[in-house]
Parts: structure tokens; sequence; C-alpha cells
């Protein structure tokens, strides 16, 4: 499901932007690479592949030109599901004896997830539609965010596992 | 308790902050869209870090069982805060199976304990320590997991099954206490052994009325009195041929422990001698105390590697009380043993030396030289018998599939037709 997931945005990129579709393809085709190795058990690749994917369809946009793309949010939540079905299957992959209900349980948490992430973007392309007054000041709470949550990657990534 | 996060956390707020900045540098909003899933989870990955709250209890029914039982491990368990999913992992022994997922999952709620029960049956002997359980909690979304060993180990004694056996092997001689066995001398007993003429001393009723009427003096009847034996059980442990649990040492200490029932239900004093690599002994004790020592210490045997030259002079004279009957279990590998036990008829010990086939657990190497050589192993066993059999030592080849029962008949058999040598 999850390399569903990965083949679905990456055939919508190309469908996007077909006179790119090699290049988009090429970048697609290291993050497809990247996913059989996640699925074989490597889960820190996962950012990678899905940042190939990412860039892929962010080379779609860029070559598209400066249209909205309107269907951006579900690009998101079929990136977001690739991430999170490849990681519950490694999770899985060694755990014997699971109860329907724990299953259940992650099922409908993921699925939530995804669905305020789809709300979400939804949300962010939506309040790039209305009109800002003051487009520096916009762009500092943007900079300003997008610094915040590296220094939170960033210090997740540094936590004793 | 161990914690790890999943690369997944750290590698989603990347993705959140590269799509933003990228968003930001390239001026598309959809990128900013894009990374909104991730930072959404990033930020719900890292709330849902709080560390566990669990106690467990670990116990199991019962400490001891027999070869074959089923034994009930309970875990009790119970989550503060609950916990979206726990994998339990009960590390067992290869000599115990369990009769039930292990490891499994379950979910916690809060504050509600949940008590799991693993059935194990009992596969093999031993001296087993269960526990403690490796528990892994997980949050809804496997960002988070902690690891930690829960419940106290419990140890568990696992014996071996008894074989019944019919009949014993009568020793030589017997020993001054009161026991079941009947005795070669003379005295007050049960038995009929001759009459004699009448001595001072002798009591009224060992009159035999009948005889003196007819000899017209007094004669009056013996009897062979009850007494008790001593058997001193022989363990080879320098040794041990066999594959998958199955061995010569396993054969060996299932048969000391049947035999050691056995001789001490007849009210005799039964000694264990351990004379391998590690040796240690026990001395001539009767009762049920006796065969639990017994079987404990069957238990906790093993191989030990050594190179060290050891005789029977390394033993006390007390574990070898004199008149006792030495049942030797041994696969006749190692010369020191071979030695010992001569050594042991040499000084007069009634010796039985019962042979735990190594044969069977032997796979004959392919071509001529391997062939050649398995004969010529098969030939000095054969010769070191033969110079037991010259000493008057009855040696016994026992094999796996066989009754313990068959190397005791052929052991009184040989008793029956063989001389008695005083060496």
């Amino acid at each position: 499901m999850s390399a569903l997931a990965y083949a679905g945005v990456l055939a919508y990129a190309i469908a996007r932007e077909p006179a790119f579709a090699a290049a988009i393809a090429g970048i697609g085709g290291i993050g497809a690479l990247l996913l059989v190795f996640v699925l074989m058990g490597s889960e820190e690749l996962l950012p990678w592949t899905l940042a190939c994917l990412g860039g892929a369809y962010a080379l779609s946009l860029v070559a598209h030109g400066s249209a909205i793309d309107p269907r951006a949010p579900l690009v998101a939540l079929g990136l977001f599901m690739c991430g999170e079905l490849a990681s519950w299957s490694l999770q899985e992959r060694y755990a014997r004896a699971t109860p329907r209900a724990i299953t259940a349980a992650r099922a409908v948490a993921v699925a939530a997830l995804a669905l305020a992430g789809l709300v979400a973007a939804a949300l962010v392309l939506s309040i790039s539609a209305v009109p800002a007054g003051n487009g520096l000041a916009w762009t500092v709470l943007g900079a300003a965010a997008a610094v915040a949550i590296l220094a939170v990657a960033v210090r997740l990534a540094q936590r004793p596992t | 308790m161990t914690r790890a996060v999943s690369p997944r956390l750290a590698g989603y707020a990347g993705l959140a902050g590269l799509g933003l900045v990228a968003g930001l540098a390239a001026g598309r909003v959809e990128l900013v869209a894009l990374a909104a899933p991730f930072a959404l989870a990033a930020v719900v990955g890292w709330a849902l870090g709080r560390p566990p709250r669990l106690e467990a209890t670990l116990t199991v029914d019962r400490e001891r069982a027999l070869e074959g039982e089923q034994v009930t491990a309970t875990l009790e368990l119970v989550a503060l805060d609950g916990a979206d999913r726990v994998d339990i992992l009960l590390e067992l022994p290869h000599a115990l199976r369990a009769k039930a997922p292990n490891p499994r999952a379950v979910r916690l709620h809060p504050n509600a304990p949940l008590t799991l029960e693993l059935p194990l049956r009992c596969e093999r002997w031993g001296a087993f320590s269960l526990g403690s359980a490796l528990v892994r909690v997980r949050d809804r979304f496997g960002f988070h997991t902690w690891e930690m060993h829960v419940g106290q180990r419990t140890s568990l004694r696992v014996y071996p099954s008894v074989e019944t056996l019919r009949s014993l092997l009568p020793p030589l001689e017997t020993q001054v206490f009161i026991g079941n066995r009947v005795s070669r001398t003379r005295g007050d007993g049960i038995e009929f052994a001759d009459v004699r003429e009448w001595a001072p001393g002798d009591r009224l009723r060992r009159i035999n009325w009948r005889a003196s009427a007819r000899r017209r003096e007094l004669w009056v009847n013996d009897q062979h009195p009850e007494r008790n034996t001593d058997v001193v059980l022989f363990l080879d442990t320098f040794t041990d041929v066999g594959s998958q649990g199955r061995g010569t040492l396993d054969l060996t200490v299932r048969a000391a422990a049947s035999v050691a029932h056995r001789y001490l239900q007849h009210k005799d004093r039964v000694g264990l001698v351990s004379f391998g690599g590690f040796l240690s002994w026990l001395l001539p004790e009767s009762g049920t105390r006796q065969l639990y020592r017994i079987v404990d210490s069957l238990l906790t045997m093993d191989v030990v590697l050594s190179y060290a030259v050891k005789g029977v002079d390394v033993l006390p004279p007390r574990s070898l009380p004199p008149k006792a009957l030495v049942l030797a279990l041994t696969p006749l590998l190692d010369v020191r043993s071979a030695a010992a036990l001569l050594d042991l008829r040499a000084r007069g010990f009634d010796l039985v030396v019962i042979e735990v086939s190594p044969v069977p657990f032997v796979e004959p190497g392919t071509g001529e030289l391997a062939d050649l050589s398995y004969r010529l192993w098969q030939l000095s066993r054969e010769s070191l018998r033969a110079r037991y059999q010259q000493a008057g030592v009855p040696v016994i080849e026992w094999r796996e599939d066989e009754p313990f029962q068959v190397p005791f008949e052929e052991v009184a058999a040989f008793r029956r037709f063989a001389k008695r040598v005083r060496v």
C-alpha cells in the first residue's frame, strides 16, 4: 500500500508536467529504490525516500508555472500515507499474534492523523488565497516557522535512541 | 528502561522544515501544504513521548514439575496511564515450550490490570530460571519505543520422569541396619535359613520341635535377617556424546533418577558420586529428602572440560562406604573414569558397570579410513569391557531404546553364572 501511494504521487507529478517526465521519473526512481530498501528494513532511509518524491513533485510544480495546484493537499496526503504505511509494515514485520483491536486502533489513529494533515494542508492553501496586506510580515512569520520546525527536527535527531 | 525514537520522527520534522524553507524560497504555497501533515505528525509524535508507568509481576504456579508436565506462568501487568501497544516476550529456555503465542501483543487501559497466562510444557529435565519478561511499549503511531525487563526471576525445577523398575539389583553384601533386603548372614529375621543344634542363649521360640523330636536333642531354626544396603551411584560426567538434547549424559541422569528412586523406596541408603571435570558427591542416606537431594544434584549436572588426572583418592572415604554396591553409569569414553572404576574393584567394592552406549549417537564417517577408525574404536571398547570382565565386573551395554530393567536382569544373570573373584 505504501508503494501504491508512492506510485500514485509520482504518476501524478509526471502527468502534471510531461515535458519534464524524464527528470521527474529519475528523481522519483531514486526515491522508489530507496523505498525498496526501506521496505527491506532500513527505516532510516524513509525521510530520504519522501524527500525524493517531494522533490519530484516540486520539480513538476516549478516547471508547470505559477498556477497553484489545488490537488497539493492530496499529494501531501499521499506522501504522508506512503511514510506511515511503510513504517507500520516494518514494525509489524517481526510482530506475531497482533490482536485485531490493536491493528484497528492504529489504523484509526493513522487515518485521523492523515485526515488532520489533509485539513491542515487544505487550510494552508485556503489561507494563501486570502490577499494579505503586508507581504514582508508573512514572509518573516513563515521563515520563523521554518526555523522553529528545523530546530525541533535537529533536537529530535539529537535524542539518544 | 531503554527508550528508542523512530528515525521517522526526526525525518518528519526535517521534511516539514525543508518544505517550509523550499516553499519560502520558491514562493510556492503547495510546498508548504506538503509540509503540513509532517509538521502535524512531528508535533503529535513529540507530545506522545512520555515514558509508560508500567508495573508487572511474574509468577509460576509451582516450583517443581515432572518432565512432560505443564506449568503456567502468569504475568500481571498494569499501566497507570495505559499503553496503546505492549509486546511481551517471556524468555524461555529450550527445554520449555510455550503452548500459547509468545511473544504476544496487548493493549493496556489506564489502571486496569491485565493477567496473561502462558502454559509451558516441560520438554526436558533441568533447573531453569524463568523470566524476567521483556516488555516493549509503543505509542499509538510507533514513534517511541520503550523496552524494559519486568517481573522477578523465578526458578523452576523439572525432574526427569522415572522409569518403573520391577526388580532391583541385589548387592553381594548388606549393611547392619534394618531394611527390606534378605541378608546372606544368619540372625533374627523372617526368612528361614537353616537348622542347627541349640546353643546357650538361643531363645525358646526358635526351637524347631519337629527336628528336635527326630534327633532327640534340641535344634533351633536360623533365619536370614532383613538388612539395608548402601548403593553408590557413580556417574561418569567427563564426556557427553549426543545431539539435540539427547545424549549419554541425559540417559545417565534419567537412569540414575530411576535407580535412586527405587532403591530409596526399599529403605536402602543411596549416595551419589559425579566423577568428571567437576567432582561432586552426596553421602549415602535414606528417605525422601535424600531422593530430592539426589535429583536436585542431577539437575545441575553437566560436563565440565578438564585435563586434570583424577582417581578415586580424591573422593572422601565416607562417600564410598565399605560393602556398598557401586553402580557405575558411564559411556566408557574417558580413561580416567575407566581407571577409577578398576581401582574401585581392586579395593573390593561390589562394582557393576552399566555402559550408557554412545554408539547410537556416533555417525560412522564415510570412506575406507573413517570405516577403519570406527571399527578400531569399537574394538578398543570391547577390549576395555574384557578388562572389566576379567576383574569380575559385569559390564552391561544399555541403549536409549531399551528399558533400564534390561541391564539389571543381565547383571543378575552374569552373577548367577560367574565365579566370585577376590582380587
